[in-house]
This record gives C-alpha cells, structure tokens and sequence, in this order.
C-alpha cells in the first residue's frame, strides 16, 4: 500500500531520503502543470520544478505539518516562479518585455488555482485526483492500484470534484471556462 | 435516487459506469433537479480541465533528476569549519534506505563495464542486507589530530579512535566520539563538545553535523552507492569487485573505489579532510549474509598509499545504552555565539583578511579579550593562556582555496611561552556580521 505524504516525510527525515523520490514521483506532474501556467516556457516550468523539489527536500525538517506537504510545496513553487520572473528581469529583458511573457504565460492557460485547490483537499480525495487524471489511469485501474472496489473510487471522485468546486469557488473562479482542448 | 445518492454518482454516470438502471434513475434525477444538474455540469466540465492539465503534464518525468540533484547537494564536500557548520548544516545520511530501484537505474544509466556493475551489484547487496536496521555502532581508527574536527586527516599523525552510535527507533539519534571531541544528537538537539570546555549547540535535531558526514555516509549504504555512482559517471571514479576468502574461511566480497576529489594537486587544503582527498576505498561484505564487515580507506599521494582508517568493528542491531545519548556538559563551558553586528560593525566589515589578522593578534598581545572576540568565539581560558602577550612577527598575504569559502593569512607568531608559531590563520566573513571571524589555524 503507498503511504502517505506525512509518512514519506517523517521517513525522509528520519534518514531515508530516498522516500523523497517517491513525493516527487506522486507530485511532479500536477506540480509542473501548476508552475507551467505561471512561467513563461516549458523548459523554464520544468526548471521550476526541479528547483522548487530540491529546495523542499532541503527545507524539509521546517515542515510543521507534514501532511501538508503537497500545498506547502506549492507555496515553494509560487516563490521560484516569481524569482525565475526577477531573474529574466535582471538578464536584460527591461520590465515590460518580462511582463509581456508572464502575462502571455498566464494567458495561455490561467487554471493553476485548480493545482491549488487540489492541494488542499482531503489526502485520499487529492489521491485518486492525481492518480485519475495526472497519471492517467482509468477509474478501473485507480481502484486495483489502490485495492478499493470501482464504486468507492467513483464516489471519491466524485466527493473530491464536490470539494474542488467548494474551494474554487472561495477562490473566486469556479465557473471559469476553460477550453478543455486547450493545451498549456 | 435523492441528491446526495445523484451526486456521489456524477463520475461513475459521467464516465458510464453505471448499471443501466442506476443510470438511468440518476439521469431521471438530474432530469428533474436543477441544483444536481448545475452540480453535474460542473463536475462534467472540471472532468475536461484536470484531463487537459494531465495531458499537457503526460510527459513530464524528473525525478531522477531531482534525485541526481538531491545526492548532489547531500555530497557536496563538506565545509571544513565550524562556524559554516552552524551557519548551514546539511542533511545526513540515515542508516535504513535501502538499495533501491534507484541504484539498479543508475547502473544502467551509467553504462558500466561488467566489472563495475558488479561491485555495485555487491554493494546493493550489501544495502539491502541492512535495510532494516534499529541501530548501528561503528568503531574505527583515524589518522589525525586529536583537536581537529571529525574529518581532518594528517597522513603522519598515529591513528585515533572514532566512534559513532546510531539508533533509528522511535526517533533518530545518533553520537560522533573522538578523542578530545564528542557530538550528540538526542532526538532532540545537536550538541559538540570540544576539549570539554567549548560548546557548540544546534537547536533541532539533525542527520549529520559538524563533518560527521563520511562516517554517517558509511553506515548508510544506500547513499552510498548512490555517491560512488555519481561520482564514477561525473569524476570518472573506479569500482572493482574482487572476492577472497577470509580468516574465517567464509567467502567475502571487496569492492575497491578509486576516489579522486577533484581538488587541484597545489590547493592548500588537499588532502587534509576525507572529502578533499584523493583515496582507495575497500567495503569488506561477508557474500553470503551481504553485511559490510569493515572498511579501510587509503590516502593516494605521488610519494604512494598510506592507509588513514580502518573500520573493523560493525555492530549491527545491538542495543545500545540510553546514557550513550547523553552529554555531560561541565557548567563553565564556553559556547560558540554567532557574531553579531557591533555599533562600529562597518570598521571591522571593510577590513581585509590580513588586516584582521592583524587586529585579531594585535589584541591578544594586549589581551584585550573583548576586542578578540569581535574576532573568533569563543576565546576560552585555555586559548587566552596561550595567546595572551603574544609577538608578531609576520603577517603575510592571504590566499583561498577551491574547497574553502573563506581566506586563509601566513603568519608568525612568538608566545609567551618563548615558543614561535608559524601557520596559516583561517578566516571567512560568511557570517550575518559580514565580519572576518576565526575559524581555524590557530
């Protein structure tokens, strides 16, 4: 059975920093999604987040709540992508021509506070989310990989989008309108 | 079909799930509900967004690079001071990873020749032989000096004992000895005590300080591997496996690395740490029980080999004694504090490392000790002794080295004692205070 976030972490640091790969692995592509909707390309998203895994890995043990550590790592790729939006600013580019590219970059798909909203839901809602549509697997294999009937993932799906529209709604963009053949 | 039985039902009727009658019962439903049909609409058109950020994310796969990264910023060659231990210690090595599929990769990543694959093959043997340990005790030898840190190594000094204790369950502690020099993380804190009269505290827990990191890195087998294979593909390392029958008749497995530290053969500081050094590796594994039964480590010089450790007493899962984790520190101990900025701070900032120097034995031969200790902390009766009234004689130009972030300043001194000193001081200035401060050479 996967443990959980707040397992891998307490195991991370209590010496098996090898447990961190297994968080990258489960968090990379939502995470990539999330920084590729606030950086201008995607070399530079992916650049983010590898960074943004690297310095959570060093910061680890200031994590109060390992639990938290998906939402937390976000916190940490939001404050990288504003440093790679300085950086770009300090190679040259005058301010505007920065601007023009995080502003572009946001244009072309503004959806990361669904990234957001996915941080903050209950571990097994975020769970079958990440596994469904970020790894890509049908409800079907959702439910082997987790040894739980089809009707239990269904139903947690279904709970989880409940819960996704709850928090987008606070955050002011649940009925956006999103192209769903839009790509990032 | 109510609300709530509709709605727990939108992805298994969106996606078509469902038994036919229970379809149709939740479509009749969401016929005749308005509040469950808004609500499925919007489950419906968020099914389209998180399979559209999916998609564009399909490809994305970093975690070996991340991991690369991660080993990367673990090994990176420890600083050989104290001070830049407190300003930043770096995560250890624990002692329960296992070999994992991570190693397994890295071997083919690296593309390595049969021989080499196979002395990773005995060392992720060896890894997974102790995946699971609760606590592990070493004791080894070391060529150095007594008053030095836990990695110095001085080819012409006689060996010392070091020792290191480390137990995983329930929480991580672990105990650094050697002569003159005791670290102890209890769980809870990081403490080193030098010559028993000289603090230095962490206030958390940690996984290694205070340049414990290689004997950490040998009690965790998994890092490493991890370290030997980043280093054979980026540095160009050996690995050999050879296998010989030992004194006990048993068959033993010898994995020799041939590590080369990348430190320019005129640096200053080559070859006076483990992680500087250019040396031969040899893990010892039993090769039927897989478990490491010793190391020795041998110092590569032009002149030839001389060996600086030797590890031969490995005990695995025994308990160890509840008081190993405890320190006795004597009440008038004299505790590092980081220097803080002084009202006159800017004096002491636009100073250059000789002109510090200077000022910094310029006031002990004053002993003017509150003076001094703008300079280096702690300055304990010991150090006052010895340097109190001292000559200069000599301040000479200073210099850096690729492994140090600080500058080292020749000088000549003439103690008290009639007796003249002539070494290099070294100072760094990567501090909040932006001050040059002590670190060593004294």
């Amino acid at each position: 059975m996967d443990l959980t976030d707040k397992e891998h972490v307490e195991r991370c640091c209590d010496g098996h920093p090898e447990d961190f790969g297994l968080l990258v692995d489960r968090y990379q592509k939502p995470l990539f999604s999330y920084l590729a909707s606030r950086v201008g390309s995607l070399p530079q998203a992916e650049e983010a987040a590898q960074e943004s895994f690297v310095r959570a890995f060093l910061s680890l043990r200031k994590l109060r709540k390992p639990g938290s550590f998906y939402s937390w790592l976000l916190g940490i790729a939001g404050r990288v992508a504003k440093e790679q939006f300085r950086s770009e600013l300090r190679r040259g580019q005058d301010r505007e021509a920065a601007e023009t590219m995080m502003l572009t970059a946001a244009g072309r798909d503004e959806d990361y506070p669904l990234e957001e909203a996915i941080a903050v839901l209950p571990e097994n809602h975020r769970q079958v989310i990440l596994l469904r549509y970020y790894e890509g697997l049908s409800c079907q294999e959702v439910a082997s990989r987790l040894n739980q009937p089809l009707g239990t993932v269904t139903k947690t799906l279904s709970r989880a989008y409940a819960l996704l529209r709850q928090e987008l709604k606070a955050r002011g963009c649940a009925e956006q309108t999103v192209n769903p053949t839009k790509q990032i | 079909m109510n609300c709530a039985e509709c709605r727990d039902n939108f992805v298994a009727c969106a996606e078509g799930l469902l038994e036919r009658g229970e379809e149709q019962q939740c479509r009749a439903h969401l016929a005749a509900c308005a509040d469950c049909r808004a609500e499925y609409e919007f489950s419906v058109h968020l099914q389209h967004r998180l399979l559209a950020r999916g998609q564009a994310a399909a490809g994305v796969d970093i975690v070996e690079t991340v991991m690369r990264r991660v080993r990367q910023e673990q090994f990176k060659p420890e600083r050989e001071t104290i001070m830049s231990k407190i300003l930043k210690h770096r995560w250890g090595l624990g002692l329960g990873a296992t070999a994992t599929a991570a190693a397994v990769t890295l071997i083919a990543l690296l593309s390595t020749p049969k021989i080499q694959a196979a002395a990773v093959e005995a060392m992720t043997k060896g890894a997974q032989a102790v995946a699971n340990l609760t606590s592990i005790h070493l004791r080894g030898q070391l060529r150095t000096q007594p008053q030095d840190n836990f990695s110095y190594i001085n080819a012409d000094c006689p060996f010392y004992t070091i020792e290191l204790w480390k137990e995983f369950d329930p929480i991580l502690k672990w105990r650094v000895e050697k002569p003159n020099r005791v670290l102890v993380m209890d769980g809870q804190s990081t403490v080193m005590l030098i010559n028993s009269n000289t603090g230095v505290k962490l206030p958390q827990p940690t996984a290694s300080a205070f340049d414990t990191e290689w004997l950490h890195r040998i009690a965790n087998l998994s890092n490493t591997i991890s370290n030997e294979l980043d280093n054979a593909r980026d540095k160009g390392w050996k690995l050999t496996v050879t296998e010989d029958h030992g004194a006990d008749g048993r068959l033993k497995s010898i994995v020799t690395v041939m590590a080369k530290s990348g430190v320019p053969d005129n640096d200053y500081v080559k070859n006076t740490f483990i992680g500087n050094a250019d040396t031969r590796r040899v893990y010892r594994f039993d090769a039927q029980k897989n478990l490491l039964e010793s190391v020795q480590i041998f110092l590569v010089r032009p002149s030839g080999e001389v060996q600086i450790f030797d590890l031969s007493e490995i005990d695995y899962n025994q308990p160890i004694d509840p008081k190993v984790w405890q320190l006795d520190v004597p009440a008038d101990v004299s505790w590092y504090q980081a220097p803080k900025e002084l009202p006159d701070n800017e004096k002491y900032a636009s100073m250059t490392a000789e002109q510090a120097a200077r000022a910094f034995f310029e006031a002990c031969s004053r002993e003017d000790w509150n003076e001094a200790a703008k300079f280096m902390s702690p300055i304990n009766d010991q150090l006052k002794q010895y340097l109190g009234g001292l000559e200069i004689v000599s301040i000479g130009e200073s210099f850096t080295s690729k492994m140090y972030g600080g500058r080292f300043v020749p000088y000549q001194i003439k103690l008290r004692s009639s007796e003249t000193k002539k070494w290099n001081v070294a100072l760094r200035k990567d501090n909040p205070a932006h001050r040059w401060q002590v670190d060593g050479g004294i």
